[in-house]
């Protein structure tokens, strides 16, 4: 049973140079559509259909791609909902939130809503039982849990997920692009707010909590000269002793009572 | 071209040279903490409750139950804290929903605040009074995540956040927590909390969006709150805030990273461009946009729960089992690796698994076929950010500290006690690692498994 | 002797359409230029100079093959004449009678050669050729005693008669009639290679034609997916295969037991032609860790994949070094038929293993192998305050940093090379930000579209400005500039910093220093020796500072590979060791104290082997340490 999986994706930055490249989140989400067996996968793009970075996807081994083409900075949750409504696929994936502009991890949600399908963030891996799909969600520290929800859901792929396949220039270079226009608002909120380059905020290092002002002293200091405690000439076992009542205390592993 | 090469990142470089450069400098400034053995020794610990600002919850609750250890370091007993923090967390007489005058005077937080600065000194031993906003003139809410039950720092921030725009106006923070059947170890009036709602019914743990989002929902329809705070957390926080603007048709904020009552900042353009707009109605706050709520403490007040409905579409299965040999390494919480002074690889891999950690180690490990590529650390490796490293005779190439710069606790074992991990380290073990292993090996399994 | 005029005749007749029948599957293959005439003008001197040149290497060989060969060609002429002409000459059956005789000894070392047996030799029917030669020299000698008049002749029914018979039908089965197919099938397909050779500008080149040529990026295919995406000359090249297996004894990635042996990539290549081609036949050494018999292929199948003819282990392990190149005595090149293999895998496929996609596409969005910003290029040199050549607008020596400048180890080298030309009042400036990666590395592993795009807008930077020359102190910038951007319209004089460094010091800019009587040994990088033909320079330079030079075993133009090169280090193909271990070893053996080296990727490669080792040096820092000491 061929099963459609539309995976929407944007055109992303390099942090360092800045320069166009597929978004590594949707990139992730075309590795995720192409691993699910028997998957017929079609990517869809709301913008410019000229952007060279869009090859970048054709290249992991979609032929097609279909654009919907609008201006940059239009919203484009409702022509890419109306597209989605008359393709109907049963899989919809996208990166966790985009990297070219607000960035706002909103599209997912108002893409399900428009849908009227659940939607489940954050999967790590999927596989089809049935009318069911079986995900993985990734959770912090190389947790992950498993959850179910019938066919058609929305699904966002985070970058934790396994790494996209390499785009080749070949398969790049041949896929087609199919435009299609749409007539997108323009998103006149957006006018009214001011852009400026990220500001690096100071790391905190610590919050100061200290009784007087020469608590609050020690406290920088104490960070400051920051080393740790060397145990010397300790017998094995003491020393193993002092290396896990160290992990317990902090909280790295549990001792039973 | 060289492997060392490749993966090098000469950010993460320039970050090493400058903490060795702070480091130099620290090796000069006075010692303010001294070990009775003379040594400058830092208590993460200390620092660490210093910073979530829960040191001072014993003290003032159980000055009893922190004894003073030899070196000076405050020992925490486990049990009185518990003890603690279920008396804390007992349930408040329900209370109607409309905040009622109590009587009491009510405080400019900021006078509150400078006074407070001048009499923490005289205060330190006693508790801190509870401060008590009674007649909002508007709510924030605010949703911290409370996985485990416990208040992250993200959350703290989030609710300090909170409290910063209630401040701002006259306005007082209500904090929605899905608390779980257990309830809450966190002290939310410490976090600053005026009031509480608790959604402590066992169908809101685990992963259930749809009821949490259903939840707030209601809460907003019954509070009528100005903003709406959620730690843009992935699958917790950011997932549910984001449910519940869109079931609002509100253009959340996310990713943002500072909190004013009329202009919020929030991070786009891939985390290259910073944009002010005014805040809307539901804010996704990130790390450290705001600094948590210390040294003080507020009433929390249990506001009675709206009742919810909500049909999940989503199923959870629970936690699915994660080996920690099968953690992908950059995901990994707790390694275990092991460099040249590693000579018995059957004691390693034991010694890992009776810790419960992930294996890693040295390029030299690799690459002599004692570990698979995948496990190696370091900058033509992986870079990892474990809350704990242990490194077992690793002497600590410059490649590899490279590779744990952002590790906060790294336990080191050598046989070389000027060796640069050693230098690194937060505990040092200076002695045969072949010795060693095996007595990790037993005292893992006598306390952690009982054997 | 009828019977034998027969037998000659008939052989003749079956080995001409062998021949054709195996010349039908080299056209199998693409259409590729070649200049018949001129390949069969040159043949003699292809044959006798620049073939004989790499045999000669081996002297045992050499000798043996010129009896052998020698004997044999001169004697199955003679023969024609003399057995199936029946020209009656007692000049001629005199001569024969010498040229087989040689052939009988030469036969006599071809059997020695292989007693005993030695594992880089293929067993198979190549243990059956040394009885062949001797059966086709004894079966002649004897049938021309008469002719000589030496012996009374002899019926054909008589004992002599029938021994010679079957003596002479095993000899010319397999020297005449079936040479095409059999192991003796190096000759035929051999000469003909030499003649139609792929890069015939290499026959007697002054220095090494070891570029790359230039993919068409808009050809329907690009890189070679199956055998018969091969220029056809290139398959006939596989077909030259002699399997003497010098290629296995010098190739690094063998050494380390990486599952990569150039002689039976060859043999697999060879036999993927056929219809259900297989190596179930081939009797030499394997790929370390993989065992013979697995291999199936076909002349419109993929060469590469598991359960294919080839392994995508095996062809990521080779380093591009070329060792396997500079010792074929057939002049096969090996390192061609990989990248044309990678080069599908990277532009069709998107199949590179290990941390190479991650590389490439660092490359492809900052235009550096690090994902540096291009701005920190000149981080390492803030104190230097290196001048730029878009203030300058031009300069003698243009410095091109390479990625090293990225690198702590061979920042080093770099600080030693600009304080060195700063000595030696050299007008130089660098490009800062405008220098992108040279692509070198996009271009080994296969991504020719990569390398393409930053040879274009470098050559386009370049042309930009006025300089006499370019020095860098990257040996793969060095060749990529140097040989394959010529392609590209950038025409410059590129010189390495070792060839710099010793004008400078044969010119007086840099002054005679005081011996210091270290013990060192220098490690040739492949891409300036073997790719360049460079290994006197540096040399040179440590003589004139007065190191005590010694030389590892192999060294030279037959140097062997750090294990950096190709994109090794970054496609991560396990081994059972590594290369730079086996090539400290050899170090190590010199018991020099100092190995110096003249190449980043070696400095990197070499500083990495753990234990006890000699220290790693560039020569530049060599150079400075002895000037500043003077």
């Amino acid at each position: 049973m061929a099963i459609d999986v539309a995976v929407l994706v944007s055109v992303g930055r390099h942090p360092v140079s800045g320069r166009a490249r597929r978004a590594d989140a949707d990139a992730r989400a075309v590795e995720l559509a192409l691993s699910i067996a028997g998957a017929n996968v079609r990517l869809i793009h709301a913008g410019d259909p000229g952007e060279p970075a869009l090859r970048d996807y054709l290249g992991m081994g979609a032929n097609t791609m279909t654009v919907l083409r609008m201006a940059p900075e239009a919203d484009p949750v409702l022509p890419l909902s109306a597209h989605l409504s008359s393709m109907r696929p049963q899989i919809v994936l996208m990166g966790t939130r985009a990297e070219g502009g607000e960035d706002s991890g909103l599209v997912p949600y108002l893409v399900a809503q428009a849908l009227e399908v659940p939607l489940v963030p954050g999967i790590v891996s999927l596989s089809l039982a049935g009318e069911r799909a079986e995900m993985l969600q990734g959770l912090p520290r190389g947790r992950r849990r498993s959850l179910a929800a019938s066919l058609p859901l929305v699904a966002t792929v985070p970058v934790m997920a396994p790494a996209p396949r390499m785009s080749a220039f070949g398969l790049a270079r041949r896929g087609t692009i199919e435009v299609k226009d749409v007539t997108a608002a323009a998103d006149e909120a957006r006018a009214a707010w001011t852009e400026g380059p990220a500001r690096r905020r100071p790391k905190r290092i610590k919050v100061m909590k200290a009784a007087s002002a020469a608590d609050r002293v020690r406290a920088v200091t104490e960070m400051a000269a920051g080393k740790g405690k060397v145990l010397q000439n300790l017998p094995p076992d003491e020393a193993a002793k002092a290396i896990f009542d160290y992990l317990v205390a902090e909280g790295i592993v549990q001792a039973k009572p | 071209m060289s492997e060392e090469r490749i993966r090098r990142d000469p950010r993460a470089e320039r970050e090493t040279r400058r903490a060795r450069a702070v480091e130099a400098e620290e090796a000069l400034a006075p010692a303010a903490s001294e070990s009775p053995s003379g040594r400058i020794r830092r208590d993460p610990r200390a620092e660490r409750a210093a910073r979530t600002g829960r040191a001072a919850e014993p003290v003032a609750a159980q000055p009893s139950a922190v004894p003073e250890s030899e070196s000076g370091r405050v020992r925490r007993d486990p049990r009185a804290e518990r003890a603690s923090r279920t008396g804390r967390a007992t349930p408040v007489a329900p209370q109607p929903a409309t905040p009622v005058p109590s009587g009491r005077v009510r405080r400019d937080p900021r006078v509150d605040r400078t006074a407070q600065r001048q009499a923490t000194a005289a205060r330190a031993e006693a508790a801190a009074p509870v401060k008590t906003v009674a007649d909002p003139k508007f709510l924030i809410l605010a949703v911290p995540d409370l996985e485990d039950a416990r208040l992250s720092s993200h959350d703290k921030d989030v609710i300090g956040a909170a409290r910063g725009l209630a401040d701002a106006g006259g306005g007082a923070v209500v904090v929605l927590a899905f608390t779980g059947p257990e309830g809450v170890k966190d002290g939310l009036g410490e976090a600053g909390a005026d009031r509480m709602l608790r959604f402590a019914d066992a169908s809101f743990a685990g992963y259930a969006p749809e009821r949490r989002a259903a939840a707030v929902l209601a809460a907003i329809q019954a509070l009528n709150p100005q903003h709406v705070l959620f730690p843009d957390t992935g699958v917790v926080g950011g997932d549910v805030g984001r449910r519940v603007a869109v079931a609002l048709g509100d253009r959340a904020a996310s990713n943002v990273q500072r909190v004013a009552p009329d202009r919020i900042t929030r991070r786009g353009r891939g985390g290259r461009a910073d944009f002010a707009l005014a805040p809307p109605r539901v804010l996704l706050v990130a790390a450290e946009a705001a600094d948590p709520v210390i040294d003080e403490r507020y009433e929390a007040r249990e506001l009675p729960a709206p009742r919810t409905e909500a049909v999940p579409r989503v199923k959870d299965r629970g936690l699915a089992a994660t080996d920690p040999a099968t953690v992908p390494m950059a995901e990994a919480d707790f390694i275990v690796s092991a460099g040249n002074g590693v000579h018995d690889w059957d004691a390693f891999h034991r010694v890992a698994a009776a810790l419960g950690a992930s294996e890693g180690g040295s390029r030299p490990v690799c690459d002599a076929g004692h570990l698979p590529r995948h496990r190696q650390v370091g900058a033509s490796g992986t870079l990892v950010e474990p809350r704990c490293y242990v490194a077992l005779g690793i002497a600590g190439a410059p490649q590899h500290l490279q590779g744990i710069s952002k590790v906060e606790r790294v336990v080191a074992i050598n046989a070389d006690a000027h060796c640069d991990m050693v230098k690194r380290a937060d505990l040092a073990v200076v002695g045969d690692v072949q010795a060693l292993m095996p007595a990790l090996e037993r005292i893992a399994k006598e306390r952690r498994h009982g054997n | 002797m009828i019977p034998l005029q027969w037998l000659i005749g008939i052989c003749v007749v079956v080995g001409a359409v062998c021949a054709l029948w195996r010349a039908r599957r080299w056209f199998r293959g693409q259409p590729a230029k070649v200049d018949f005439v001129r390949g069969l003008m040159r043949y003699p001197r292809s044959y006798f100079v620049d073939l004989h040149h790499i045999v000669a290497r081996d002297p045992y060989t050499a000798r043996m093959h010129m009896m052998v060969a020698g004997g044999f060609t001169a004697a199955l002429l003679l023969t024609l004449a003399v057995h199936l002409f029946n020209i009656d000459s007692r000049v001629l059956a005199w001569l024969l009678l010498v040229f087989l005789a040689l052939m009988g000894v030469g036969a006599a070392f071809v059997a020695m050669r292989r007693s005993p047996k030695r594992a880089r030799l293929s067993a198979g029917g190549f243990s059956r050729l040394p009885w062949s030669l001797f059966a086709f020299a004894a079966a002649f000698f004897l049938a021309t005693l008469p002719k000589a008049g030496l012996v009374a002749s002899f019926a054909a029914l008589s004992v002599p008669g029938i021994v010679v018979l079957l003596l002479a039908a095993w000899g010319c089965a397999e020297m005449v009639a079936f040479l095409p197919l059999g192991p003796m099938k190096h000759s035929f397909a051999g000469a003909m290679h030499l003649i139609c050779h792929p890069r015939f500008a290499r026959l007697g080149a002054a220095r090494p034609d070891s570029g790359l040529k230039p993919l068409d990026l808009s050809a329907p295919k690009l890189g070679v997916e199956t055998p018969a995406d091969f220029k056809w000359n290139q398959l006939l090249g596989f077909d030259a295969c002699v399997q003497c297996g010098r290629c296995e004894v010098v190739c690094p990635a063998f050494a380390a037991e990486l599952p990569l042996n150039p002689k039976k990539l060859i043999q697999d290549l060879a036999r993927a032609v056929d219809p259900g081609g297989n190596d179930l036949a081939y009797a030499g050494s394997s790929y370390p860790g993989r065992s013979v018999g697995h291999a199936h292929g076909g002349p419109s199948q993929p060469i590469i994949g598991d359960g294919a003819m080839i392994h995508p282990d095996t062809l990521w392990s080779c380093t591009t070094c070329r060792a396997c190149v500079q010792e074929c005595p057939m002049m096969i090149e090996h390192v061609d038929a990989i990248i044309d293999l990678r080069r599908f895998q990277a532009l069709e496929k998107g199949a590179v293993p290990g941390k190479a996609p991650l590389v490439l596409a660092e490359l492809r969005a900052t235009d550096t192998q690090s994902g540096a910003a291009l701005a920190s290029r000149l981080d390492w040199a803030a104190d230097l305050s290196l001048p730029l050549i878009s203030t300058k607008g031009e300069c003698d020596v243009l410095l091109w940093l390479g990625e090293g400048a990225f690198d702590l180890r061979n920042q080093r080298t770099l600080r030693a090379l600009v304080r060195l030309m700063r000595h030696a009042k050299i007008d130089f400036a660098v490009l800062g930000e405008e220098e992108l990666d040279t692509g070198d590395l996009a271009r080994r592993l296969g991504d020719e579209a990569t390398f393409q795009d930053l040879a274009k807008r470098n050559a386009a930077t370049l042309a930009k400005y006025r300089f006499r020359r370019i020095v860098t102190a990257d040996p793969h910038v060095f060749h990529s500039l140097r040989n394959e951007y010529p392609a590209f319209g950038a025409r410059h004089e590129v010189l390495h910093h070792t060839m710099l460094l010793d004008e400078l010091m044969t010119n007086g800019a840099l002054p005679k220093t005081k011996a210091q009587p270290t013990k060192t040994t220098y490690h040739d990088p492949c891409y300036l020796g073997r790719y360049n033909g460079e290994i006197r320079a540096p040399r040179a330079i440590l003589d004139a500072i007065g190191v005590e030079r010694v030389e590892m075993e192999r060294s030279g133009m037959r140097s062997m590979c750090c294990g950096g090169g190709g994109g090794a280090p970054v496609t991560d193909i396990a081994g059972k060791k590594r290369i730079p271990d086996v090539r400290m070893e050899q170090a190590r053996e010199t018991g020099a104290a100092v190995v110096a080296v003249a190449c980043p990727n070696c400095a990197v490669m070499l500083e990495g082997v753990v234990g006890p080792r000699p220290e790693i040096f560039d020569v530049a820092e060599l150079l400075l340490q002895a000037v500043e000491a003077a």
